[in-house]
């Protein structure tokens, strides 16, 4: 049963290079990039039970971090890569000290994260280093080694890369040690903490983890659309996103935040495409959600489970 | 024998069905134009005003005759919602772009606009920018990108100039100023240059008052005005804020000699309608058209007839189909390299802008400048520049 599958995510994924159709190959960027945050998300979120609400102040940092390397220091972007892994993983690490060592978890760790994330958008709302409510436009140089494409397919590659390497990263928490004591904690934190899991540590790895690949899809998006701000790099839409990707989808799988992210965006696509009624699309997506979330608890790959079972 | 007599009817009847294979071949195929703009969320109302302006010039150019060089050639509108989302106006262009469009406007928002035209640069396709201010839409060295209106650079340095002969005008009374802005790009943006400049024009500056938004109570920052005892408030905020805070001047009985804002927000024809004691005699520097052109009045009236609020978005998305569509019919081509040199080349001046013959720079209208406006008896008036003003200015404004 597995070859099929495999054969039908590798038709799915390498399918794209062959389009000529830009829109389509945009679309299925649009879609690998969210499945990419989704899974990012899924990381800490899924498998270590850190429902984060926040999770936009790590592509924020990392579409800071490109942003700001070129326009002030006229670094090659392609560093903006290795850096926003750094700056992502720090900010991840220092959000998840403060939060787990002062105790917070489930809703009061949510509610940390979506203050940090509006801390974050005041301070670069405010800061002259990030050019405050301005915000920073990146020059335009097409070329690749600019990490600018003008063939979206270029764009759709790193993309892909990317969502290997954080569909991999899930994959191996599912086997390792790790990931064993982080599904441990986020079944019963106090049970955990009695088997001999360092809760802080744990928790604060699984963060800066998930905010370092996170701060790779900022430094993505800075260089597709040359233009970040406050309200782009930390609104809360994009958090919501990320959550609704792996919730849909099926939080703590390997693979619910690619269905979640395929099945999202085709519904928002087709609404869009289909219905011109101004505001009619979004709320015809919000019902879909709904009925979703109301029939599949355990989201999309919940189906799959029920059938195996 | 019976003879089929061959009548007038008949023969007219006879001629239209031989001609109309070769009628049916001259009509020229539609040109396609791109309509992208924010017509759900944050911006919904503006983009939505932005959207309307374009449909209507659709309709007044096909109603025309379409594009006559093009053989008649009808303009047939692709509408997008870019939801306020970069994104999503980058998805838009290319599936427009697929479906065979030969031009854009848009984006009401200049990060809309900032993503929409890079994105339409890739399939060389001309882009009228119909809002969107940041001086970059049209610095990067796109070569399919044009704006028929003001940007950044124009609209700050102009507002300087207009309150300075304002005031010189009426004799110089304004020597102290508060400026109340929000934090954003916008505000923060303005209020740099409006700081720089105001000492250089004999007003000195005696505090900036940074607000958020949304911000729901301003009499903190209306006492801080009031202690300051500032000749005139100077404003930059977006559509509540302005509003809420007009509202608080008064109840707070400051005594200005005017407020002055550059792009308020909230001034706007139904601010003045709903709140004409608070609006009268506010002064802003924005975009409006050509008062003493009979056709901006008829234009305006078209709008509020059909039961629409008017705004300066809708000769703003009006004139950015306009634009396209005068370099269509010069080019006699929807070709994009041959609309993109007649945008070039354009001298266009069908206009009621107060702006006179387009003139590219860069793909920037080089002659394009806002005007002072002031609320006068609840309605729009411009008093600044002298040549297309239709009232003279209230400044300072009588005491209450």
């Amino acid at each position: 049963m597995k070859a099929p599958l495999i054969v039908v995510g590798l038709v799915l994924a390498l399918g794209p290079f062959a389009l000529t159709s830009q829109s389509l190959v945009n679309f299925a960027m649009l879609t690998v990039v969210s499945a990419f945050l989704g899974q990012c998300w899924n990381i800490a979120g899924g498998f270590g039970g850190l429902t984060s609400f926040g999770h936009t102040i790590f592509f924020g940092t990392g579409a800071y971090t490109a942003a700001i390397l070129q326009t002030r220091w006229g670094l090659n972007p392609w560093l903006a890569l290795p850096a926003a892994l750094v700056t992502g993983s720090l900010v991840g690490a220092a959000i998840g000290a403060a939060a787990f060592r002062a105790g917070l978890r489930g809703s009061y760790f949510a509610l940390v994260t979506l203050a940090f994330a509006e801390v974050f958008r005041v301070l670069s709302n405010s800061l002259d280093f990030t050019r405050g409510g301005l915000g920073i436009n990146i020059p335009l140089g097409m070329g690749a080694g600019n990490f600018q494409f003008a063939d979206r397919r270029s764009t759709y590659a790193v993309a892909l890369a990317f969502l290997v390497l954080a569909t991999a990263a899930a994959a191996w928490l599912k086997r390792a040690r790790f990931g064993a004591r982080l599904a441990a904690l986020r079944e019963n934190e106090d049970a955990a903490a009695a088997l001999g899991v360092n809760l802080v540590r744990t928790k604060t790895i699984a963060l800066a983890l998930s905010g370092g690949l996170t701060a790779l899809g900022g430094v993505l998006y800075a260089q597709t659309y040359l233009y970040v701000d406050p309200a782009i790099s930390f609104g809360v839409e994009r958090s919501v996103e990320m959550l609704l990707v792996a919730m849909i989808g099926g939080a703590g799988t390997v693979w619910g935040p690619i269905l979640g992210a395929i099945v999202l965006h085709i519904i928002a696509d087709v609404s869009r495409s289909w219905i011109d009624t101004p505001g009619f699309a979004p709320m015809l997506y919000g019902v879909v959600l709904l009925v979703i979330i109301g029939l599949l608890p355990r989201g999309i790959i919940g189906i799959w489970e029920r059938w195996r079972a | 024998m019976r003879h089929t007599r061959l009548t007038r009817r008949s023969t007219l009847a006879a001629a239209a069905t031989l001609a109309m294979p070769s009628i049916a071949r001259a009509q020229a195929a539609p040109i396609k134009l791109g309509l992208i703009h924010p017509v759900t969320g944050a911006l919904a109302g503006a983009g939505g005003r932005c959207r309307l302006g374009g449909q209507l010039a659709i309709a007044d150019i096909n109603a025309a005759g379409g594009i006559k060089s093009m053989g008649g050639a009808k303009i047939e509108a692709l509408l997008g919602d870019a939801q306020g989302r970069p994104e999503i106006a980058t998805q838009l262009v290319d599936q427009m772009a697929e479906a065979g469009a030969a031009g854009f406007t848009g984006c009401f928002a200049s990060n809309l606009g900032l993503a929409a035209t890079q994105a339409a640069a890739k399939y060389g396709i001309p882009f009228a920018i119909d809002s969107g201010i940041a001086d970059a839409i049209t610095t990067r060295g796109l070569k399919n990108t044009f704006r028929f209106f003001p940007n950044n650079t124009t609209a700050t340095t102009d507002a300087m100039a207009a309150l300075d002969a304002i005031n010189k005008k009426a004799g110089s009374p304004a020597k102290t100023a508060v400026i109340v802005h929000e934090d954003s790009e916008f505000g923060t943006n303005s209020v740099k240059l409006q700081a720089a400049k105001l000492p250089l024009i004999g007003i000195e500056v005696k505090a900036l008052l940074p607000h958020a938004t949304p911000t729901r109570d301003f009499t903190n920052i209306v006492l801080r005005i009031k202690a300051e005892k500032p000749d005139i408030v100077l404003i930059s905020n977006y559509e509540n804020e302005y509003v809420l805070l007009a509202r608080t001047l008064v109840q707070q009985r400051v005594e200005l000699m005017s407020t002055y804002s550059i792009s308020g927000g909230g001034f706007n024809l139904k601010f003045a309608k709903e709140a004409p004691q608070v609006a009268e005699n506010m002064i802003d520097f924005n975009h409006w058209h050509n008062p003493k052109d009979p056709r901006a009045t008829a234009f305006r009236k078209r709008v509020e007839d059909s039961g629409q609020f008017y705004s300066w978005e809708l000769p703003f998305g009006y004139f950015a189909v306009k634009l396209l569509a005068d370099a269509w019919e010069r080019a006699g081509s929807a070709d994009k390299e041959k609309a993109i040199a007649a945008l070039n080349a354009s001298t266009f001046s069908d206009h009621f802008m107060p702006y006179g013959p387009t003139k590219f720079t860069d793909g920037q209208n080089s002659g394009a400048h806002p005007v002072a406006l002031q609320i006068q008896q609840g309605d729009m008036h411009v008093i600044w520049p002298d040549s297309f003003a239709d009232v003279a200015a209230v400044f300072p404004r009588p005491k209450a």
